[in-house]
C-alpha cells in the first residue's frame, strides 16, 4: 500500500493527456462558474500615521466595493493588503499616490498564480488516478485526505473506525480515525497533527503512521501487544480550514479561520486556546498575531471539539501532538519552567525516542521540556492533556531546522514518517508498560 | 547522541540564549572578508558554553560546531571544525560574531564557485517568471537553484542584521525575484522573501535588493515589514548591510 519512496519524477504527461488536461479545465472552470481574477492584483500599504489608516479605512467603507480586504486597516504598523480588481486598478494606485500612501504589489496577478496552482493539483490528481494508488510521498488536498480516510476505513474495517467529533468554524467535519481491536474503554492513546495548517509533513506523517499501524499489526510484536490492550486514536486535520487555506490562498497560514465581529484580523492559534495557563506569557491577545489565543479558553471549536471527546472518554493515557519544524521532542510544562512531576522520566523516554528515531535515518532531535527546549508558551496542548491527568504527553516538532521549513520537500515525508514511527512506538510502548 | 550538550549546572536560564547564538552563525556571513560566496551552513551537531551573563550587558556565548557545504547535492563531508564567540550586547539585534575555522576550502577553489554561480545568475533569461521557490511542495527546480542560493545569501544578511536573543529568522520562502540589466557587469537583483521568527512564529515579508560581483563586497539593501509588540516602538525593520563581522583564519 505504500507509494514509492522518495517520490520524485515522473514521466510527463503524453500529447493526448494534456490537450484532455486542458480540456477538462476549462470545462471545470466553466462548470463551476468560477470568478475570474485577471490582472487583479493584491497591494500591501503600510500606513504612516492614523491619518493614513483613516483613509484606508475609508476605502474600505466604499460603496460598490472598490477594494476586497484580506487584512483590514487594524493598527499602525501593521502591514494592509487589499485585493483590487484590474477595473480599479487605476483609481487606487492614485488614490494612494496622490495621498503619500507607499505601497507595493504583493501579487501582480491573482489570477495566474491561481491556475498555476490548479495545475500543478490537477496534474497531481491526474497521476494519482493513473497509477491507481494513493501516493504516500506527496502533499494532498483536504478533500484527498477526507477521500483516503473512507477508503482506509472501509479497507481495514476490522481496525479502524471513522469517528465524527465535532465540526470546524467553517462547518467541516473534524475526523478522527479510532484503531481498536474490541473491547470497551480500552485505555487509549492520542495523535494528533495539523494543528498548525502550515505544517504540512505532520498530516503527511499522520497517514503514512496510520497505514504503517494496520499493515504491522500481527507482524511487530511491540505494535501488536499495543493494541491488543489500548485503543489508538489519530486526528489528522486538526485544523481543517486552515488547512484549506494553505491549498487555495495562503500557503504559510497557521490558524485557524474563525471570525468575529468587529475584529478585522482572522483566525486564533489553536495551541494556544487551551485551557492551562491561557493568556499567559508566550502567547498574544492580539487578534492580528500568529500566537493570539482567542477570546477565551477553548473558544474555538476545533480545540472544543477534542476536549470534549478526551474528556467524555475518560480513558487517555497518552497524548502527543505533532508539529514541525525544529526537529525536537518535547514534554510539558509550555507555560512555564517548572518542571512536571514525573520530569526525570518524560526525560529517559524522550531520550529513548529520539534515540529510536535517530538510529533510522541519523536524524538528530533535541529534548526536554517545551518552556526549556523551544520557548515560553501558554495554553497549549500538551500543558492541558497533562493537568488532565494524561501523564504521557508530548509534542513533536518534526523536519527539518530551518533549510526548508515548513515546504519540506515530499521526498522527505517518508524517512520522516518512518522516523518518527520510531520514536512514537516508543512512547506508545512505554505507555502500554506503565498503566496508572 | 542526539542532544546539544550545555555544561551543567546551567546558569540562570535563557530558553533562547544558547539557540540564539549557532542561529546567528547560521544566518550572518562568515565567507564576507574573503568577499566570498561560499556559503556553508552550521551543523546542528555543536556544543555551547554560556560564559557571560550580565542583563546590563548582554550575553557572551561559546560555541563550537562543524560546518558543511550548503548544497545538500554536493557532499564533500565536513568542511571544518569551527568555534566562535557571540557576542549580544544589551540584547539588541547584530550580534558581534568572531569565528574561527580549521580545514577550509582553499582559495582557488572558492573563487571558482563563485565565478561560475555569477555566469549562472547572467545566463538567466529575463523577465524571470517566477512565483515561489521553492514552491509549495518544497521543490526547487534545478535551474532556479542559483537564483535561490544568491536569495539565500541575501537574506542570511538580513536575518543577522535582525537576529536577537529572543529572534530567530528563517527563510520560509522567495516569492518574487526580478534581476535588473547593469551597465558594470555586476548581478543586480530585488527579491520578495517571507521570513519565519520562531518566538512569534510571524511571517515577516521583507524586499531584499542585493548587488554583487565576484570578488567584491556583497551590497544588501532591505525593506521588512514587522509586526509590532507592543514594548517596541515603531514597526518597520529597514538598512543596508554594513560591513560585518571579521573573521580569523577563514
Amino acid at each position: 500500500m505504500q507509494g514509492t519512496p522518495g517520490g520524485g519524477m515522473r514521466p510527463g504527461p503524453s500529447p493526448v493527456d494534456r490537450r484532455t488536461l486542458l480540456v477538462f479545465s476549462f470545462i471545470l472552470a466553466a462548470a463551476l462558474g468560477q470568478m475570474n481574477f485577471t490582472g487583479d492584483q493584491v497591494l500591501r500599504v503600510l500606513a504612516k500615521d492614523e491619518k493614513q489608516l483613516s483613509l484606508l479605512g475609508d476605502l474600505e467603507g466604499l460603496k460598490p466595493q472598490k477594494v476586497d480586504f484580506w487584512r483590514g486597516p487594524a493598527r499602525l504598523s501593521l502591514p494592509v493588503d487589499m485585493r483590487v480588481p484590474f477595473s480599479e486598478l487605476k483609481d487606487i494606485k492614485a488614490y494612494l499616490e496622490s495621498h503619500g500612501l507607499a505601497y507595493s504589489i504583493m501579487i501582480k496577478d491573482i489570477q495566474v498564480l491561481l491556475d498555476e496552482e490548479r495545475e500543478a493539483m490537477a496534474k497531481s490528481r491526474r497521476l494519482e488516478r493513473s497509477t491507481n494508488s494513493f501516493s504516500y510521498s506527496s502533499y494532498h488536498t483536504l478533500e484527498e485526505i477526507y477521500s483516503w480516510i473512507d477508503n482506509f476505513v472501509m479497507e481495514h474495517s476490522d481496525i479502524v473506525s471513522k469517528i465524527q467529533i465535532g465540526n470546524s468554524f467553517e462547518n467541516q467535519s473534524i475526523l478522527v480515525l479510532k484503531f481498536s481491536t474490541g473491547g470497551s474503554r480500552h485505555p487509549a492513546i492520542w495523535i494528533d497533527t495539523g494543528i498548525h495548517s502550515r505544517e504540512w509533513i505532520t498530516h503527511a506523517t499522520g497517514i503514512w503512521t496510520a497505514n504503517k499501524i494496520v499493515s504491522d499489526y500481527g507482524k511487530d510484536r511491540v505494535l501488536t501487544d499495543i493494541l491488543n490492550a489500548m485503543d489508538i486514536f489519530i486526528e489528522l486535520v486538526t485544523n481543517p480550514d486552515g488547512f484549506a487555506f494553505t491549498h487555495s490562498m495562503n500557503r504559510l497560514w497557521r490558524k485557524n479561520k474563525s471570525i468575529r465581529p468587529g475584529i478585522f484580523c482572522i483566525g486564533v492559534d489553536l495551541n494556544r486556546n487551551w485551557k492551562s495557563g491561557f493568556g499567559g506569557n508566550g502567547s498574544n491577545s492580539n487578534p492580528c498575531s500568529e500566537t493570539y489565543h482567542g477570546p477565551s479558553p477553548q473558544s474555538e471549536p476545533e480545540v472544543a471539539a477534542i476536549v470534549n471527546f478526551i474528556t467524555a472518554h475518560g480513558n487517555f493515557k497518552a497524548l502527543i501532538s505533532i508539529h514541525s519544524y525544529s526537529q525536537m521532542l518535547m514534554y510539558p510544562y509550555g507555560r512555564s519552567l517548572e518542571p512536571v512531576s514525573n520530569q526525570r522520566e518524560l526525560y529517559d523516554l524522550a531520550k529513548d525516542a529520539v534515540e529510536a528515531l535517530y538510529k533510522v535515518h541519523g536524524i538528530e532531535y533535541i529534548f526536554g521540556s517545551l518552556s526549556t527546549t523551544l520557548y515560553v508558551a501558554s495554553g497549549i496542548t500538551v500543558d492541558w492533556a497533562y493537568d488532565s491527568g494524561i501523564k504521557y504527553a508530548f509534542s513533536f516538532e518534526l523536519r527539518d531546522t530551518g533549510q526548508y521549513g515548513f515546504l519540506l520537500p515530499a521526498t522527505q515525508i517518508i524517512p520522516t514518517a518512518q522516523e518518527t514511527w520510531m520514536a512514537l512506538r516508543t512512547i506508545m510502548e512505554h505507555t502500554l508498560n506503565h498503566p496508572y | 547522541s542526539a542532544s546539544y550538550r550545555v555544561p551543567a549546572p546551567a546558569p540562570v536560564f535563557l530558553p533562547w540564549g544558547p539557540m540564539a547564538a549557532p542561529q546567528a552563525l547560521a544566518s550572518s556571513p562568515p565567507h564576507t572578508k574573503t568577499n566570498s560566496f561560499f556559503i556553508f551552513r552550521v551543523q546542528l551537531k555543536y556544543s555551547v558554553s554560556v560564559f557571560q551573563i550580565n542583563p546590563k550587558e548582554g550575553c557572551k556565548v561559546h560555541v563550537v560546531f562543524s560546518t558543511e557545504r550548503y548544497n545538500p547535492e554536493e557532499r564533500e563531508g565536513r568542511l571544518g571544525k569551527c568555534s566562535a564567540r557571540v557576542f549580544f550586547k544589551n540584547q539588541k539585534p547584530r550580534p558581534t560574531i568572531n569565528v574561527t575555522c580549521t580545514r577550509l576550502i582553499e582559495k582557488k577553489k572558492r573563487q571558482q564557485e563563485d565565478y561560475l554561480l555569477y555566469k549562472q545568475m547572467k545566463q538567466l533569461k529575463n523577465p524571470l517568471e517566477i512565483v515561489s521557490i521553492p514552491d509549495n511542495h518544497g521543490h526547487i527546480d534545478p535551474s532556479l537553484r542559483p537564483i535561490w542560493d544568491l536569495a539565500f545569501l541575501g537574506s542570511s544578511y538580513v536575518m543577522w542584521e535582525m537576529t536577537t536573543q529572543v529572534s530567530h529568522y528563517y527563510l520560509a520562502q522567495l516569492t518574487s525575484v526580478r534581476q535588473w540589466k547593469t551597465n558594470d557587469d555586476t548581478i543586480d537583483f530585488d527579491y520578495t522573501v517571507l521570513l519565519h521568527e520562531l518566538s512569534t512564529q510571524e511571517i515577516i515579508p521583507c524586499r531584499i535588493h542585493l548587488v554583487w560581483y565576484p570578488g567584491k563586497p556583497l551590497k544588501v539593501k532591505y525593506h521588512c515589514q514587522e509586526l509590532q509588540t507592543p514594548e517596541e516602538a515603531s514597526g518597520t525593520e529597514e538598512g543596508s548591510a554594513v560591513v560585518p563581522t571579521e573573521l580569523s583564519n577563514f
